[in-house]
């Protein structure tokens, strides 16, 4: 673990979790592996909360889950994106590049 | 959105199999995370403990799980309404007593508003009630159809004027009332025949056809609800009439019973072409769109030409129109009113005593519940979880409220004031059954919440850090306990000074002097029958030897009036006196007359002030004379010696008949026994020279018991005619005890209210010391093992009750003088703040108060030391 990691501003997770399903169906445990390697143990996904986020994802039918094997050969339940979680990714990923766009202008302009 | 609602339904109606799956979604994760740290180098203990702590409690992360998916209302709700049926089932005690407080304040609240809402806001049984109207004063039906023919605010107008009619030809001859019509009366309320049809306007005329429309209850009770009933004839006074229709069961007239229907014009010619018999009662239904304001400008101008027109007769008019459903209404509402804020007080005490119960169970319950809150249980949880079952305590007492009120409306009837009575049976609609939900549930919510608030409020940490039983007294909690008592106590103190000022009042009324005594006095209603007693003599004759039949009974005196005290309906005439100038016409005096014969005076014991009384010389053939009232004589005569003056009916055309007044009565209070006396003249019968008096009360002072009798006078009064009906048999302490129903409903009710608020109330401030006793018990133990005496003891468990007690007294008393004064119009000849009174009601509530502080107090004396020290 590395000395310091970022806890994930408020909203942030429900976009971090559809990026990483939009490239294959996950389950929970390995969504959670998947953002803290790729952002290099950068950021710390509290892993009590990842599941509340995925749940309501579902409700929400951005995701769909199914119960497949996992590579362990166990019984784990999967969440693969759905047509309106594409689009919502979309969405959320302009927001959050003009957002990131807009601060560090800010901050670099003071 | 649909996604949504069907993801919900899902999840719900598969429940079990959502949870199970998400306890194997979550166990997966935990294993393999294990696994990864196991794999690593760790320990499976070490392992295990750390997942665990990444992870955060299992429990809230499910719970929030559940929350996400939408299905945690409902579940929660379900779980919740489990734990709270099994926490009350485990304390019987405390829930029979909070669903009786509850039941008893819910029950109160929910009768009462049973009559509010028939009496006040159920609307009439019209179509469009709010375009009704109804003009006072009562008007004559010349007047009436001048006015529907030339006013254009209204769609429609009829008037009514209720006569007894005898029915005769089935059985004992019976008197009916008789609703002398205009045909448009039925077109303005709006109502159909249920049979048959109603008087057409072409047979609304002089000579028309003497047709009949029945009531559903005559054609029921007299005509055993023949079917083939339409073109029958019945008899009715001496005329046979067709019956062309029968009205439906729940039709009334909007201020009267009628038995039968038939046209003034075809009944009654001479009346309705008389412009100056002002006794219709009329109905207006205005044009739709049309505002009050301008119909009565219209009347007005109508009364205007009118009196233009017609000056002899019709110069006084001033009609004045009125929302119906205010005109029938009228003395009920304030009475009803200050009756519906009065029980929702007692319901705010009952509601303090639930609040207090609640939360002295939470203080019980605290252990368990720091328990559960250590356990990760959060506090807006907890919270709803002693809402639901605060909710589920109050919608128990509601059902029993119900129960109570069911019982209560019973009760309510058979005290029912005339006031009430024209409303009919009071019944339990849905917004009865609404307003018990909706009490219940808000007692429910804002009173469980108070104690849960106060409670999850800091008071758990600090119950935890401490973990003793000696000292956990929350501050907020102690404060709100007190503001609750306190508040009890003084909003009882409003009810029972209100209830004491009704109290007073009535026994006032009661104890007024009627003028008569009511004793041993049977009263009943005649008749004399269309065409046979026209002439005065022979209505003399039948009255002369009626009166010497009954007389010879064993045990009666007999007398016969006109007009009965107490039963309304007073025949008033202008008067002119001999020796004073006279008036300009139509502004004479009016006074009540009554005709009698017989020893009336005595049979009512009506002391004669001066001169004499009746006797057998007042025959038809003798002067004529007069004995007045002492209003009379106060009120005209001006100190003019009353013995020897001569008065008269002030008559428009005739030479004056004298009458030579011979004796003065004492006052009677004929209109109410909380109404001013006005003045009267009694006359003989013989002497009386008005052959339409043809009626009369025939009244009986007996020594026998008067069931026994009843029977044998109507045969006496048969005998002597078959076809004269007998009818409203009452005895005189009924019409006094039926004159101040309405006052001794009022004061019944309040009573019982301010009964049951201080009786809650005191409940509260028992709970409250014993509470506190209970708390203390080991300080207690150790003072008085430090030699403290039994009296230090009671003072110091009783002096915050004692002292929260006297603070209620003293708001209780600002209260109530803010308040009693909307009672103003209830109450008979007592202030609103009736020193004695207020100091009355404080001094007993302050005795209930101490004794409610003492018994509980008491308890603490048997504290052993000992025992007390070593519970710690």
């Amino acid at each position: 673990m590395p000395a310091r990691s970022i806890d994930l501003p408020q909203g942030t997770l429900d976009l971090l979790i559809l990026r990483t399903l939009s490239l294959e169906p996950l389950h929970g445990w390995a969504v959670s592996e998947r953002i803290q390697q790729i952002s290099s143990d950068v950021l710390c996904v509290q892993q009590g909360s990842l599941y509340p986020a995925l749940h309501r994802l579902e409700r929400r039918g951005w995701i769909k889950a199914r119960w497949g094997t996992s590579e362990n050969n166990r019984k784990a339940k999967f969440y693969e994106l759905t047509k309106a979680g594409r689009r919502e990714l979309e969405i959320e990923q302009d927001d959050w590049k003009k957002l990131t766009a807009a601060v560090s202008q800010i901050l670099e302009t003071s | 959105m649909l996604h949504d609602l069907l993801f919900r339904l899902h999840a719900l109606t598969r429940r079990r199999d959502t949870e199970n799956e998400l306890d194997d979604e979550l166990r997966f994760h935990l294993d393999r995370q294990t696994d990864k740290y196991v794999r690593s180098g760790m320990s499976e203990a070490e392992a295990a403990r750390r997942v665990r702590q990444e992870f955060g409690g299992l429990d809230q992360v499910k719970d929030e799980c559940r929350e996400a998916r939408g299905v945690s209302f409902i579940e929660t709700l379900v779980q919740d309404l489990h734990y709270a049926v099994r926490t009350l089932l485990h304390s019987p005690a405390f829930t029979a007593w909070v669903v009786l407080t509850l039941a008893l304040g819910i029950g109160a609240n929910t009768a009462i508003f049973s009559v509010v809402n028939q009496v006040l806001l159920n609307p009439l049984p019209y179509p469009n009630p709010e375009e009704l109207l109804a003009a006072r004063p009562n008007d004559s039906l010349p007047n009436l159809e001048d006015m529907q023919r030339q006013t254009n605010s209204f769609s429609s107008s009829g008037g009514v004027n209720i006569a007894p009619m005898d029915f005769t030809g089935n059985g004992e001859p019976a008197r009916v009332h008789a609703a002398h019509i205009d045909a448009s009366l039925l077109v303005t309320l709006g109502a159909q025949p249920m049979l048959g049809r109603w008087i057409s306007p072409d047979e609304d005329v002089k000579g028309g056809p003497r047709n009949v429309v029945l009531s559903f209850s005559f054609w029921r009770d007299f005509l055993g609800s023949d079917p083939y009933v339409l073109g029958r004839a019945i008899r009715l006074g001496d005329n046979g009439y067709t019956v062309i229709g029968v009205m439906p069961k729940d039709f009334t007239l909007p201020e009267h019973l009628a038995d039968v229907f038939v046209s003034l014009w075809v009944a009654y010619p001479e009346g309705a072409s008389d412009r100056d018999l002002h006794s219709m009662h009329t109905y207006w239904r205005l044009k739709p769109g049309v505002p009050l304001a301008q119909a009565q400008a219209e009347i007005a101008q109508m009364d205007h030409r009118l009196a233009e027109e017609f000056p002899d007769t019709e110069k006084e008019r001033g009609t004045l129109l009125i929302p119906l459903h205010e005109w029938l209404v009228g003395d009920a509402r304030p009475a009803l009113l200050i009756l519906f804020g009065a029980v929702g007080l007692v319901l705010l005490i009952a509601c303090s005593n639930f609040a207090m119960l609640l939360m002295a169970r939470g203080m019980a319950r605290q252990r368990e519940l720091m328990i559960r809150a250590s356990l990760g249980a959060r506090n807006g949880r907890l919270i709803r979880q002693r809402l639901t079952e605060s909710t589920l305590l109050a919608l128990l007492g509601g059902a029993g409220g119900l129960m109570a009120a069911k019982a209560g409306t019973t009760l309510l009837l058979a005290l029912k004031p005339a006031e009430l009575s024209r409303f009919g049976a009071i019944h339990m609609d849905t917004r009865v059954f609404m307003f018990v939900f909706a009490i219940s549930l808000l007692t429910g919510l804002l009173f469980g919440l108070l104690p849960a608030w106060s409670a999850s409020h800091g008071e758990l940490a600090e119950a935890l850090r401490q973990n003793s039983r000696t000292t956990a007294t929350g501050v907020s909690r102690s404060l709100l306990r007190s503001f609750l008592v306190t508040g009890e106590l003084a909003l009882a103190l409003i009810l029972l000074a209100g209830s004491g000022l009704l109290i007073k009042g009535f026994l006032r009324l009661r104890s007024v002097d009627p003028g008569f005594n009511p004793a041993n006095v049977i009263t009943m209603y005649l008749q004399l029958p269309g065409t046979r007693y026209l002439q005065i003599p022979l209505q003399t004759n039948f009255r002369r030897e009626l009166l010497a039949r009954i007389n010879a009974f064993p045990g009666v005196e007999a007398a016969m009036i006109t007009d009965l005290p107490l039963a309304g309906n007073y025949v008033d005439h202008r008067v002119v006196i001999d020796g004073q100038p006279p008036p300009a016409a139509g502004t004479e005096p009016e006074v009540q007359t009554l005709s009698v014969m017989g020893e009336y005076f005595g049979v009512m014991q009506i002391p004669i002030r001066g001169g004499r009384d009746f006797g057998a010389m007042d025959r038809e053939d003798q002067p004529r004379v007069a004995i007045v009232n002492e209003a009379f004589v106060r009120q005209l005569l001006r100190g003019q010696n009353p013995i020897g003056t001569r008065i008269d009916w002030a008559r428009s055309n005739e030479p004056h008949q004298w009458m030579t007044i011979v004796g003065v009565a004492g006052d009677v209070k004929h209109s109410g026994l909380n109404q001013a006396v006005d003045p009267a003249v009694y006359a003989p019968f013989s002497q009386n020279d008005e052959a339409w008096r043809k009626f009369m009360t025939l009244v009986i002072r007996t020594r026998v018991p008067v069931a026994a009798l009843i029977e044998d006078v109507k045969k006496q009064i048969w005998s002597l005619d078959s076809q004269i009906p007998v009818s409203d048999i009452q005895s005189m302490d009924d019409l006094l005890a039926v004159s101040i129903a309405q006052e001794r409903f009022n004061m019944l009710l309040l009573g019982s209210f301010a009964a049951l608020a201080v009786a809650l109330a005191g409940v509260g401030i028992y709970g409250m010391v014993a509470y506190r006793v209970h708390q203390r018990t080991h300080e207690i133990g150790v003072y008085m093992a430090l030699g403290a005496q039994h009296r230090d003891v009671l003072r110091l468990v009783m002096k915050d009750g004692v002292k929260l007690g006297l603070l209620g007294i003293v708001l209780g008393l600002a209260g109530a003088i803010a308040l009693t004064r909307v009672m103003v119009s209830v109450l008979f000849e007592v202030k609103p703040t009736d020193p004695p009174i207020l100091i009355g009601v404080a001094l007993l509530l302050a005795a209930v108060a101490m004794l409610a502080c003492y018994i509980p107090a008491r308890r603490a004396l048997s504290i052993h030391p000992m025992t007390a020290l070593r519970r710690e």
